[in-house]
């Protein structure tokens, strides 16, 4: 009979009212972001505290947009010291390149995703800030022999 | 009390009537809309959201009121106010129960339906008077189809006239008292079945309700008619399609499910709480106005038309012959004096 | 029919000064019936980059005769960005960040010509594994796009409900796909070669969760919207479409199929696992808009099977073949196509032995919809034309590139 599509899509309703609202009261809930969710680039540190950044610029090269820019002084042995580790946090997409061509494992897709700002000039900081860049040598041989950085991408795996 | 000042608070007692009608029903039609829609609606204004209307009502009055050039100044100031006046009047008519009335009129069905019909004319106004011509195409599009739709609705409710042989609103409820075979109310739901099926439908039109929203096809026009208004004419002319709601769905609840009274119980009985009783009926009619809002999409503007000459009217018509004979040949309804 | 050319592009009403208020505005033009020295007019109206319901930034410019359209024109270009400019100078595999923002709510399907095309360039072979996870995630992809479109084709008809209901389908997918590739639309998972990590431990058990629940709620969205008599009463008849100018006019995907013609990339030109996927293709018979409807109605229920068929028949081994970290391909030029949810999505790839593409073509199904546009308007009631926008399932992102 004619109508009955329109009664069917009436009980659908209210069948879906008595299930309940979906809602998560962001910013009072919140969800759980998955590991490999890929959010703003953050450095890594190693036991000591020290940056594990090499400033290989393997990252800047990585970038399609050129968001990264590092300042480098490099000394007489061969040492190099980082003055700016810049990022462009408003203009980056979020790709995951630079961490993927990391070969030290220096940075990460951090979960912060709450980044807005009022001010415009928040929109770019550094990531590192007149620290040593560490060692090649000895950042390679801390990583364990099994892990391959070329292969594995796309973020932290805890 | 002098009767001028009886008068008096009695318009005012209308006045804000409507006003609070505003603010509950766009706070219910967001909360309602919200949990069909699997969300919450309104939460962060005072507990559960109940402030969010009265906010926006004063974010209203305070917004800049803006004049688009190229309006047409008179009936672009006068449109809000012709359709704002009649729905206030609308309510002079309404029978809350046996004593609450804002006045008693002895044609008070025929008042009501007439007043409506100038709302039309106000949204003609408004669609005219705005130099868009989406504006301009919801304007014309409201003209069609209220205009159109007075008629099945005026015929649709004719044969509960016939049965009850007045157009007080009052005296309709009261013919529907007591009980056929002592279990079911005598509500002319019953009986007359098809006769509130089609003013429910010639009410929603008339209404400019989803599924025949086309004068403000939100996802078509913008807003329709009302897309250049802003401030409060934008209020006046929002505030007064949720009063007709509430009037159509009072008239529905009078006409057809028994105004004030409760099954069981006599209207005698039910004196004490039966504004009470009629105005949760009322939400509820409104309830399901709202729920058929969230679910269906929108006629077109030809079917609309085709709907009602083809089908709504001829309808009518053969339900107002059918109830006559029923009625001439089981000696029913109010008996001719003399 | 009336020249397009012919049409004044700017309506001019509002604008100060744009006309001398005693004429009428240049936009109307008079076409006089004559009735006791009455004239009509008919009006040019803009629906305009702005409007609530032209999926994106479509500019339709329409001459009505009172609702009925009598002629119409499209304008493009509102959200050009030079996609296909920009792939000059981006790496191989950079070039996938490009197609997830043509059209982004099927990003994978882009990125999997974006792949496919590198690949056939560099004559490498995809090991089972990551063809496996490629037709996976591109499948739960085609559902999501799916959903929207069938979301934002019940509010092009007035309906609400539904598109929530679809939305929170969309959540589940969209949240696995995060769990996979690490962002819930612009993934920049399938790289040239095969994917670029494997599938995270457990997904398979969310994944087929969602399967078993997603008939039913399939049935549930076809009863709401399809099953509404007012909805068929819009839908059926209107926009007819016959094959001949499908064809004509270079559509693919699922309006082809509805017109009658039943040309499937996956099926005609096999890539990724489909040739070991069993899945069925629906095709329409006369091209309005409820074959439309029913036909991605029926890609949905056709996707979902095809998911499981991943999830239980996934194959061990690697996730990628193994690419140099800067592909530098052969010279020479190839066009590859996969079915993405709006029809053959083509990347036509032409190479010079550099790191970067020489030239870079992106063929977006959604274009020759919006010129169909024109065709089919002309005798449809504005109320339609909004309608048969959303019936074909146009995405601006990749249109104007």
């Amino acid at each position: 009979m004619w109508g009955t599509g329109l009664i069917k899509g009436l009980a659908i309703t209210m069948r879906n009212l008595a299930r309940g609202p979906i809602t998560v009261k962001y910013p009072y809930e919140k969800l759980e972001l998955p590991e490999r969710a890929r959010w703003a680039v953050a450095p890594k540190f190693d036991a000591s505290g020290n940056p594990k950044c090499t400033a290989c610029m393997a990252c800047v090269r990585a970038c399609p947009d050129y968001i990264l820019d590092l300042e480098v002084h490099t000394a007489q042995d061969k040492s190099k010291h980082v003055e700016h580790f810049r990022y462009e946090v408003g203009a980056c997409m979020m790709c995951g390149l630079c961490v993927e061509a990391c070969p030290f494992d220096a940075i990460e897709m951090s979960h912060d995703y709450e980044l807005a700002v009022t001010d415009p000039e928040a929109l770019a900081y550094d990531l590192l800030t007149d620290v040593d860049a560490a060692s090649p040598k000895r950042a390679r041989a801390e990583k364990p022999a099994a892990e391959k950085p070329a292969a594995e991408g796309g973020g932290p795996d805890a | 009390m002098s009767p001028a000042l009886v008068i008096v608070l009695r318009i005012l007692a209308a006045l804000g009537l409507m006003l609070a009608n505003g603010v509950v029903l766009i706070y219910m039609l967001r909360k309602v809309l919200g949990h069909l829609h699997l969300r919450l609606g309104p939460v962060h204004v005072g507990p559960k959201g109940v402030f969010q209307t009265t906010m926006d009502v004063l974010k209203l009055l305070s917004k800049e009121d803006v004049w688009p050039s190229g309006v047409d100044r008179a009936l672009f100031y006068l449109a809000p106010m012709v359709v704002f006046v009649p729905s206030l009047m609308a309510y002079a008519a309404l029978a809350f129960s046996e004593t609450w009335r804002i006045t008693d009129l002895a044609t008070g069905l025929l008042y009501t339906f007439a007043v409506l019909s100038i709302v039309p004319i106000g949204i003609l106004m408004a669609g005219w008077a705005s130099a868009n011509k989406w504006s301009l195409l919801g304007g014309m599009r409201a003209a069609a189809q209220q205009i159109a739709y007075e008629v099945p609705l005026l015929l649709s409710v004719l044969p509960v006239v016939m049965i009850v042989g007045s157009l007080n609103l009052g005296d309709v409820v009261l013919a529907q008292d007591g009980m056929w075979l002592g279990f079911l109310p005598k509500w002319f739901v019953l009986p007359q079945l098809p006769a509130f099926v089609l003013f429910a439908v010639a009410g929603l039109v008339e209404l400019n309700q989803t599924p025949f929203d086309m004068s403000e096809a939100e996802s078509e026009l913008v807003s329709g008619f009302a897309t250049e208004y802003s401030a409060m004419k934008f209020g006046l002319l929002f505030l007064s399609e949720f009063s007709n709601s509430f009037v159509i769905s009072a008239l529905g609840v009078t006409l057809f499910f028994g105004g004030w009274l409760v099954p069981w119980v006599s209207s005698e009985a039910i004196q004490p709480i039966a504004p009470v009783v009629f105005m949760i009926k009322v939400y509820i009619g409104i309830f399901v106005m709202m729920w058929i809002r969230g679910t269906f999409p929108r006629v077109r503007i030809d079917q609309l038309m085709q709907l009602g000459w083809k089908w709504l009217i001829p309808a009518s018509l053969g339900w107002i012959m059918v109830t006559g004979l029923v009625m001439k040949l089981w000696q029913l309804g109010p008996q001719v004096v003399g | 029919m009336t020249d397009p050319r012919d049409l004044v592009t700017d309506v001019g009403l509002l604008a100060e000064g744009a006309h001398d208020p005693g004429s009428p505005p240049a936009g109307i033009r008079r076409a006089p019936t004559g009735v006791d020295g009455l004239t009509t007019e008919h009006l040019v109206i803009n629906m305009g980059p702005q409007h609530p319901s032209t999926h994106g930034v479509l500019r339709l410019i329409v001459e009505v005769d009172g609702e009925e359209i009598v002629a119409a024109e499209t304008s493009l270009g509102y959200l050009h960005r030079g996609i296909e400019k920009l792939a000059e100078t981006r790496r191989y595999n950079q070039l996938g960040t490009l197609m997830d923002r043509g059209d982004y709510v099927s990003g994978m399907h882009g990125e999997q010509a974006a792949a496919l095309a590198v690949e056939r360039l560099l004559e490498v072979e995809v090991p089972p594994k990551a063809r496996w996870t490629r037709s996976l995630v591109a499948e739960l992809t085609r559902i999501a796009s799916h959903l929207i479109w069938y979301g934002t084709f019940g509010l092009d008809t007035g309906a609400m409900g539904q598109f929530l209901y679809a939305m929170r389908d969309r959540e589940s997918i969209l949240d696995i796909l995060e769990a996979i590739s690490g962002a819930r639309m612009m993934f920049n998972y399938i790289r040239p070669g095969g994917v670029v990590a494997d599938l995270p431990a457990g997904i398979d058990g969310r994944i087929r969760r969602f399967c078993n629940g997603f008939d039913a709620y399939l049935d549930e969205h076809h009863a709401l919207l399809g099953g509404n008599e007012i909805f068929q009463a819009r839908v059926q008849g209107v926009g007819e479409i016959d094959a001949d100018t499908a064809l004509a006019f270079g559509l693919t995907g699922a309006n082809l199929r509805a017109s009658g013609f039943g040309w499937d990339v996956r099926r005609e030109r096999p890539y990724d696992a489909y040739p070991q996927l069993d899945f069925d293709v629906p095709v329409g018979t006369t091209g309005d808009a409820w074959d439309r409807y029913m036909v991605r109605m029926e890609e949905m229920r056709q996707a979902n099977r095809m998911v499981r068929q991943c999830v239980d028949g996934m194959p061990e081994g690697d996730f990628t073949a193994k690419v140099p970290k800067v592909i530098r391909p052969p010279e020479g030029e190839v066009y590859a196509s996969v079915e993405s949810s709006r029809g053959e999505t083509g990347v036509h790839v032409v190479s010079d032995g550099s790191d970067t593409p020489y030239r870079y073509h992106y063929r977006a199904p959604s274009l020759f919809a919006c010129q169909v546009l024109e065709e089919i308007l002309p005798g449809h009631l504005i109320a339609d034309a909004v309608m048969l926008i959303g019936s074909l399932d146009i995405m601006l992102g990749e249109t104007d590139r």
